[in-house]
């Protein structure tokens, strides 16, 4: 009984650190509803230390594509996500007309698009800066 | 009491894994909050349109973030924060040598013209290059379409640009050499230049403002 309650401690415990270290970069959301009829209605949460950890294991023939078409970039998107931690709670950009508004900003350490059209499609995306940051640097690591 | 030591040992570890992974956002936070609260600058563009249900367009960049992304695109004409122009030399007019007599020369008005079409003034007063220039053609094209509409209407039609630009920035700007125009250095005199507004455009379909304070929201 007692090796058990012991078994089941240490289970627990390191249950609690992985979910610790898994959510500590936060979680990556994406909210998609179009309302039409067949529309697609997506919604799911992931860790965002998923997306950096899972690019280990992307095929490095996929990877390399990717990044030969992004290349040029890669050094700004770093720099932008890198500057954007600077910044948790601000209004990047905001378009709004008579049918659609759309709005990149950051919110708590994540960045955040929402854009909702006249229709009523909505799209909400957020995605805590550092992981563009994680993101560009594995590309480039790949890039080399 | 052997529960309660088992509880206490969990939750120790949990405290422990916590404090272990959890600083990096608790300090990037603290980070954050730090240099927001440094008085830096923020760089404003505002697109009104006076239709009704018209578009509004906001755009907040810090200038700080704008110097440091800039050098790290090189694509086309962009490079290391700078711009390269093939020719300086603009229906041979040579823009440099002009900005460099503007910049020499003391205070006062450097340009008027006042003509059908446009009136174009360029002064320099008090540290700031004004470049002031008001299309008037869309307001004839107006009146010619309207027929027998009178002067008044047409004036109402008129696009006007004002630019005003901190002398420092224009010598950044041109700091880099021949055929060049240093962007990044323009953005770091600007930022230590403080508020200032740097561009108004009006006509009568949209209002464009583009302008400089510490504030991280527009008006």
């Amino acid at each position: 009984m007692l090796i058990l309650a012991k078994a089941a401690l240490g289970l627990g415990a390191t249950m609690a650190m992985a979910g610790v270290y898994v959510f500590h970069e936060g979680v990556i959301r994406v909210d998609v509803d179009e309302h039409r009829t067949g529309g697609s209605h997506v919604h799911f949460w992931v860790p965002a230390t998923i997306v950096a950890t899972g690019m280990h294991f992307v095929p490095k023939d996929q990877l390399n594509h990717t990044t030969q078409e992004m290349r040029p970039f890669l050094p700004a998107l770093r720099e932008v996500a890198k500057e954007l931690e600077k910044y948790p709670n601000v209004e990047l950009v905001d378009v709004t007309d008579a049918r659609d508004h759309v709005r990149v900003a950051m919110v708590e350490g994540k960045l955040r698009i929402d854009a909702v059209s006249g229709d009523g499609d909505v799209v909400h995306v957020s995605v805590p800066a550092r992981v563009l940051r994680d993101v560009a640097d594995e590309l480039e690591i790949d890039n080399r | 009491m052997k529960t309660f030591r088992g509880f206490l040992v969990f939750s120790s570890i949990a405290v422990l894994a916590a404090s272990i992974f959890l600083p990096s956002g608790a300090a990037a936070q603290d980070t954050t909050t730090n240099s927001s609260g440094k008085s830096e600058q923020w760089i404003h563009v505002r697109v009104e349109s006076k239709e009704d249900h018209g578009e509004t367009v906001r755009v907040n960049v810090p200038v700080e973030m704008a110097a440091k992304v800039l050098p790290a695109i090189n694509k086309s004409n962009l490079h290391d924060g700078k711009v390269h122009i093939d020719s300086m030399h603009t229906n041979d007019v040579d823009l440099r040598a002009i900005l460099d007599a503007v910049r020499s020369s003391r205070d006062g008005e450097y340009v008027t013209v006042q003509g059908n079409d446009n009136d174009v003034r360029v002064a320099k007063s008090a540290g700031y290059l004004y470049i002031h220039v008001t299309d008037k053609s869309d307001g004839k094209k107006t009146v010619a379409k309207d027929g027998k509409t009178g002067a008044k209407a047409g004036a109402g039609h008129e696009s006007k640009v004002e630019i005003k630009v901190p002398m420092k920035v224009v010598d950044a700007l041109f700091s880099a050499g021949k055929d060049e125009l240093d962007i990044v250095a323009a953005l770091k005199a600007l930022s230590a230049h403080g508020d200032t507004e740097l561009v108004t455009v009006k006509d009568d379909q949209n209002t464009v403002r583009i302008w400089v304070d510490s504030k991280n929201v527009a008006d």
